[in-house]
């Protein structure tokens, strides 16, 4: 590890400066060098993550055996678009609600000053049902809103079938409200710490300037608020877009999402010969979050830029 | 927020609370209760209930198996991603802080690639070069320190800021001390914090990763769980809420061992949990 020496003791100089040089500082790499450490990262990244995630493109375009148009052509066709508009629509709705919901929430938490520990629970709580996804969760719906479930008994109860109106917890409300389980929750460890960051004096500023508290909200707060909503919604957009496990237990692997269906491409479905398909499904499933990711890395440099 | 009154925001809390709750407590009675759902009524709601499911379940061989599984891969997955991004982590604030930028990009591409996605192209490689990986149980440790890689990333980089590094480096170095003791008795344990925090969250993702094993078709706690819903379901719901318990547990712990540590640091921002 490179040390620099006792003179940049307290301010650190990453250009290496001009200073002189003590007796420690010989121990310094010279600044080409310095990414040296970096290549076990790197390479771990790269063997494990990039490789594969590159490998996959590389399948996706091999000219296929049966077929005389490609497999990234055919993934985005048919009964394959089909279920790249359901998954997406899923995700928007979802991110939608949750963006809503989630702030909501927050900004309904962090109003109830008097229990001190309330705040605290409901953070903690919001952590663990963030992260609450895949089987657990499944299970608990089943067990709520299932055919057989508790909630779905209560409601008949009060005189409403929701099976006959069309409801199932494999179908696209059912898998809707299972995700907001996770999505609200998300949206509201993100929106805590953006809602603190407004400080008090601004709406007292505003107040004493004679702006309504609407006027303050859409001049003021709003705007502020936007990194943080734009980029929540964009990370909850991923988050279900990219979930796999919930929808297959819900569905016991027949629900028409895109990760359920690349499963069936790679359980050795060869007698087709497309096993392409599922490589160009999964490759068209990474273009995609990296089209919300970068909007998101960009939407976070930008807050940055203002936070400074 | 003053829009709101006073009363509205704690209705909607309540109706949050019913959301959120209602789910975890059918579950239990699925789990605990041996009376079908149809004959439920106000007189046998507090009768037959048991824990057998359960503790059939937790004396099933199959899931001792599975469960020492995941501990092993949750094990070797913290061993391997501290090894691996406590040294990067500190060197890039050390030596190469131009480089961060690009280190913390690349800690998010594990969003970029869904695990699906990713275990698609795992064994559209490895399978024909490496089958004797893949038939390992431990080839998951890769991937899921892949997965944990984010938080982890960031945990670190806001313990490692809330530090002034380079003043302790120079001072313990000034004083004589090696490389390895500067790491060992200066830099780990002013970053238990991040470490700890890094390492529960590493566990929670390990125990209940279910995407990449069940196409690896390796037999961890989640894919035990799945199967057992068709042959045991109230087992595999006790089960699943007892997991649910202890993470809870592990999320508190992470909170109780903050809140400690931040009365001497800044480490507040490190609540973002997986929040990239």
């Amino acid at each position: 590890m490179a040390l620099t020496g006792i003179s940049s003791l307290g301010q650190s100089d990453p250009k290496g400066g001009s200073h002189t040089r003590t007796p420690l500082q010989r121990f310094q790499l010279p600044v080409k060098f310095k990414p040296i450490g970096l290549i076990p990262f790197f390479g771990f990244v790269g063997l494990f993550l990039v490789w594969p995630a590159v490998s996959l493109f590389r399948l996706a375009i091999q000219p296929t055996k049966n077929s005389d148009i490609s497999a990234m052509r055919e993934a985005i066709t048919g009964d394959y678009l089909d279920s790249f508009v359901y998954t997406i629509k899923l995700s928007l709705l979802t991110a939608l609600l949750g963006v809503l919901l989630g702030s909501l929430l927050a900004a309904s938490v962090l109003r109830i000053e008097r229990p001190r520990w309330f705040r605290n629970f409901m953070t903690s709580f919001a952590g663990v049902a963030a992260n609450l996804g895949g089987i657990p969760l499944a299970f608990a719906f089943i067990a709520a809103l299932g055919t057989q479930g508790l909630i779905t008994k209560m409601i008949d109860y009060f005189g409403v079938n929701l099976s006959d109106a069309g409801f199932r917890i494999s179908n696209f409300a059912g898998i809707t409200i299972v995700y907001l389980y996770f999505q609200i929750p998300l949206m509201f460890l993100i929106m805590v710490p953006a809602f603190n960051g407004l400080r008090a004096s601004w709406s007292e500023a505003a107040a004493s300037l004679g702006a309504a508290p609407w006027q303050y909200w859409r001049y003021v707060g709003l705007p502020l608020l936007t990194p943080a909503l734009l980029g929540g919604f964009l990370l909850l957009f991923s988050n279900a877009f990219s979930a796999y496990a919930t929808a297959y237990a819900l569905s016991s692997g027949g629900a028409r999402l895109v990760p359920v269906q690349i499963r069936f491409f790679l359980q050795g479905n060869t007698i087709t010969g497309k096993d392409n398909l599922g490589y160009a499904l999964a490759a068209w499933m990474i273009i995609i979050m990296l089209i919300t990711m970068t909007g998101y890395l960009f939407v976070r440099r930008r807050a940055e830029k203002w936070q400074q | 927020m003053k829009f709101m009154g006073k009363i509205w925001p704690r209705l909607y809390i309540a109706i949050a609370i019913v959301f959120f709750v209602a789910p975890l407590l059918s579950m239990a009675r699925f789990a605990f209760q041996r009376i079908p759902v149809i004959s439920l009524g106000k007189d046998n709601l507090f009768k037959r209930w048991t824990i057998d499911g359960l503790l059939t379940t937790l004396r099933d061989p199959e899931f001792l198996h599975s469960l020492s599984v995941s501990l092993k891969v949750a094990f070797f997955t913290v061993l391997v991603l501290l090894f691996l991004m406590v040294p990067t982590t500190l060197w890039v604030h050390l030596s190469a802080p131009r480089w961060r930028g690009v280190v913390e990009t690349v800690t998010i591409l594990p969003y970029v690639v869904p695990p699906i996605a990713l275990v698609v192209g795992v064994s559209g490689t490895y399978r024909s070069i490496a089958p004797w990986f893949l038939a390992s149980n431990y080839s998951l440790v890769p991937f899921y320190a892949i997965l944990a890689m984010p938080f982890t990333f960031r945990s670190l980089d806001v313990g490692i800021k809330a530090l002034d590094l380079r003043t302790l480096v120079d001072a313990a170095k000034s004083l004589g001390a090696s490389s390895g003791r500067v790491m060992w008795n200066v830099l780990l344990p002013n970053l238990r914090t991040s470490l700890i925090n890094a390492a529960f969250l590493t566990i929670t993702v390990v125990l209940g990763e279910f995407t990449i094993a069940s196409l690896l078709l390796k037999r961890t706690l989640p894919m035990y769980m799945a199967q057992a819903q068709g042959s045991e379901p109230q087992g595999a719901l006790g089960l699943g809420l007892l997991i649910l318990v202890l993470t809870t547990i592990l999320f508190t712990l992470v909170s109780i061992i903050r809140k400690k540590d931040s009365k001497s640091i800044n480490v507040k921002n490190i609540n973002v949990g997986m929040v990239p």
